[in-house]
């Protein structure tokens, strides 16, 4: 059991899985309208920041900062 | 077409996620028949279409591109007042149609299961299905229908594929009045939702269920601001039922996503087929190179020199200023044909068609940028052009969305500060606006072409890179340095906040629409035609008349009467070339003239009581002038020059003789020349960093709803630019005069 760590520090081509968007509850809400939310799994495609990364079918773009962030489970689900 | 055909006439509301094609299924629908606006108060544009089909007239909104209906501000709550009929100035809609992705139905449908809750007649158009057959992804559309208990119809919307389909089942709705509200929340948050409905409906019959369910899930504190004024029992009553909520397991507002996702699994459960591998696609591959650090950042900057350099160089826009500059002297000519001397004349010829003719000269490039910033768009490049330009704007304290008003800015900021409405944070939307006037826009270009080619030397290093290109190139990156300066000391003092997350979808990539991207490109250079035909065209006729009156032209004209008369005498008896130098005396007179009258003018006048401040900048009293005549607008200080270097004010930045005059142009009652590259280069650096433009600070006052952003605009820019042009003009004497 590993613990959750920041999505920057993930490798291109890792498949993880969203364990909790870390932000207000505005933004947090925002972010699951955008498919970005508890459970998702989600591709590294571009590391750094801003990252791009695979939501499902769609590839979002990016950038925590201090009042937003996801962490993420290397576990394999 | 039918004969009895219904004179009730269709309102259909266009919702979707932004990337989903929806301007395009828009386009297509409507042609050109689209107009756009915007509501009052609030960034958000209004764009309206029309078409007709089988006799029955359809009426669309399109509605701005969006991942929920969940209203946290103004903007976003004029979306939600348009399809409950709350707003104003547009008929309720009687349907909805909501463009989906056919690729991506899993975040899609959270906006579908929104729309369902309105209780309107509902049609869902299935589009990008050839982007999901790509990625291996097959949609049994009959099923969905089934699920979804409202019509599909498949669409390839910049094919133009399964309109027909399309337009008759919109037109089939018009007999139903509503459909049954579905909701996808547990039963006990539906009761919470109808006993507020019950509450609000006590102050406000009109009050609708959807918005009272939205008003128990925003916790922004928007909504209750907005529809109950803040009542304490109202709010002590929504703050306990969150409570309530939370105990029994359905947290607000995290309710809303696990409610809606379940449903959309629901829905979605068997009838979205994938192959077992994810298949690559070209998106992706492209994406490798263009979103890779080093690869991206080459493209990058080839991509934005391709497009300068179309805009920039003689080879495209060039040829076609030449025929409106072309154009403008037919007119003129015409005129001063036509016309007796004097007021009319002046007016027509210095004014007007200088002004207009001088501005509309800029829109080829106009149109080209928009036209290249409108494919970039289109296809799917600015997004990863934001995506990589985030890197150097978050280190401002800016996120990559304010990349593409900036870049638009270029054009003109007009356009560019209404793009900043993307930009969901206020604070960043508003840093944005106040620094795209720096930007150098087209109508600083006449004014850098033309002291350049006077003053610079005309050198070239290695064979390639000439010196004129150099500095036209460091008055570009001064404007783009400044802007980062202002907006790093607009974040850390009046502006302050964190440095907002980014988050943006990056849509596949696609072939550009042609009619979408020329309908951009109309659409800009007729706002453009528009402004020129308007605001500059009556700015010009107020310059022309400070610069016209008073006029004592007898008093002027009296200390050369005797010699005008005698030279036309000689000249009747004079043989071919005594008449060429006869007449280059004439013209010689009547430009002292010219140039004396001016001097007595208001804005000569003017130009003397500031010729104190202006002369730590190396100007003279007319340059003054003109600076000030450019205030409204700067494209006229062409014409305003050449009115005051004595000659007649039809002039444009190639005019070999204005570039002469300015070169031979004497401090009064000296022999000591006005203009030299210091001169020059304080002179550009000033209109590189001034607010000389009054539609832009319209356009701020529009934007940012308030007097104070486009007042502090002005002057910051102006304090920006006296203070640059006066460090440029010392150090460059210093260095270069000795």
């Amino acid at each position: 059991m590993f613990p959750d760590i920041p999505l920057s520090m993930i490798q291109p081509g890792s498949v993880v899985r969203i364990s909790q968007v870390v932000g207000g509850q505005d933004d947090v809400k925002r972010m699951a309208e955008m498919g970005l939310q508890a459970g998702t799994e989600i591709e590294m495609l571009q590391s750094g920041s801003p990252c791009i990364i695979r939501v499902g079918q769609s590839k979002l773009c990016f950038r925590p900062s201090d009042i937003l962030n996801i962490l993420v489970s290397t576990d394999k689900a | 077409m039918s004969v009895d055909a219904p004179a009730r006439t269709l309102n259909v509301a266009l919702v979707g996620n932004p990337n989903t094609g929806k301007s395009t299924l828009f386009n297509a629908l409507s042609g050109i028949r689209q107009k756009t606006g915007n509501y009052p108060g609030v960034t958000v544009e209004k764009k309206h279409g029309a078409f007709t089909h089988n006799g029955q007239k359809v009426e669309l909104i399109d509605l701005p591109g969006t991942y929920s209906l969940a209203p946290r501000s103004p903007d976003e709550m004029v979306t939600v007042d348009v399809l409950l009929g709350r707003q104003a100035q547009e008929a309720k809609p009687n349907a909805v149609l909501v463009i989906v992705d056919a690729s991506n139905l899993e975040r899609n449908l959270y906006i579908v299961s929104q729309v369902k809750e309105l209780g309107l007649p509902t049609v869902v158009a299935l589009n990008m299905g050839d982007i999901a057959q790509d990625k291996g992804i097959s949609v049994d559309v009959a099923k969905l229908e089934q699920r979804l208990g409202v019509p599909v119809v498949a669409t390839l919307a910049h094919r133009r594929g399964g309109l027909d389909q399309l337009r008759d089942t919109i037109v089939s709705l018009l007999d139903r009045e509503s459909v049954p509200v579905e909701s996808p929340f547990p039963e006990e948050f539906c009761d919470k939702v109808g006993q507020l409905h019950t509450k609000l409906q006590q102050h406000d019959p009109q009050a609708t269920r959807y918005l009272a369910e939205r008003l128990l899930l925003d916790t922004s504190g928007y909504l209750e601001q907005e529809l109950t004024s803040g009542g304490q029992e109202l709010h002590s009553w929504i703050v306990e039922s969150r409570n309530q909520l939370a105990e029994l397991g359905q947290p607000v507002p995290a309710i809303e996503a696990i409610s809606r996702y379940q449903w959309v699994q629901g829905v979605l459960d068997g009838i979205v087929t994938r192959e077992a591998t994810r298949k690559v696609t070209w998106s992706d591959r492209i994406d490798r190179i263009l979103t890779n650090r080093i690869g991206g950042s080459l493209f990058f900057i080839f991509i934005m020199t391709l497009m300068f350099q179309a805009v920039f160089s003689d080879l495209v826009a060039g040829n076609l200023m030449e025929y409106i500059e072309g154009f403008f002297e037919i007119i003129g000519g015409f005129v001063d044909a036509s016309l007796a001397d004097g007021a009319l004349k002046s007016l027509l010829i210095d004014g007007v068609i200088a002004g207009v003719g001088g501005v509309l000269v800029f829109l080829p490039q106009i149109c080209i940028l928009f036209f290249f910033i409108a494919i970039l768009e289109d296809c799917g490049y600015l997004s990863r052009a934001a995506y990589l330009m985030d890197r150097l704007f978050s280190k401002i304290g800016l996120s990559g969305k304010s990349f593409i008003p900036l870049l638009s800015s270029f054009a003109c900021a007009i356009p560019g500060i209404m793009a900043a409405r993307v930009i969901e944070n206020r604070r960043d939307r508003l840093i944005t606006i106040l620094v795209a006037p720096l930007m150098s826009c087209s109508a600083r270009m006449p004014v850098y072409v033309l002291l350049t080619a006077a003053f610079i030397p005309d050198e070239t290093y290695g064979g390639v890179l000439s010196l004129h290109t150099l500095v036209m190139l460091s008055m570009y990156l001064l404007g783009i340095v400044a802007a980062v300066g202002v907006a790093f000391v607009l974040r850390r003092t009046i502006l302050p906040g964190e440095t907002p997350p980014f988050v943006m979808e990056l849509p596949s990539y696609k072939f550009p629409s042609i009619t979408g991207v020329l309908l951009v490109m109309v659409e800009k250079g007729w706002a453009f035609v528009k402004r020129a035909g308007t605001l500059i065209f009556a700015m010009t006729v107020i310059v022309w008349a400070l610069s016209y009156f008073p006029r004592n032209e007898e008093a002027v004209t009296a200390p050369f009467a005797d010699e005008i008369a005698q030279l036309e005498t000689q000249r009747e008896e004079a043989n071919k070339e005594q008449a060429a130098q006869i007449d280059e005396r004439l013209a010689e007179i009547n430009n002292q003239i010219d140039g004396q009258l001016l001097r007595s003018s208001f804005l000569g006048m003017a130009g003397h009581w500031i010729e104190p401040v202006v002369k730590p900048l190396g100007w003279d009293w007319k340059i003054g002038s003109a600076a000030i005549a450019s205030f409204p607008a700067r494209e006229v200080i062409i014409s305003t020059m050449g009115v005051l270097y004595n000659l007649g004010g039809d002039e444009d930045e190639e005019s070999a003789p204005l570039r002469d005059t300015i070169k031979g142009a004497k401090w009064e009652g000296t022999d000591r020349n006005v203009f030299n590259v210091p001169v020059a280069l304080s002179i550009m650096v000033f209109f590189a960093l001034c607010a000389q433009c009054a539609a832009t600070l319209a356009v701020i006052k529009r934007e940012t709803n308030s007097w104070g952003w486009p007042i502090f605009t002005f002057v910051y820019m102006t304090v920006l630019a006296y203070v640059g042009a006066l460090i440029t003009y010392q150090v460059s004497a210093a260095i270069m005069l000795g």
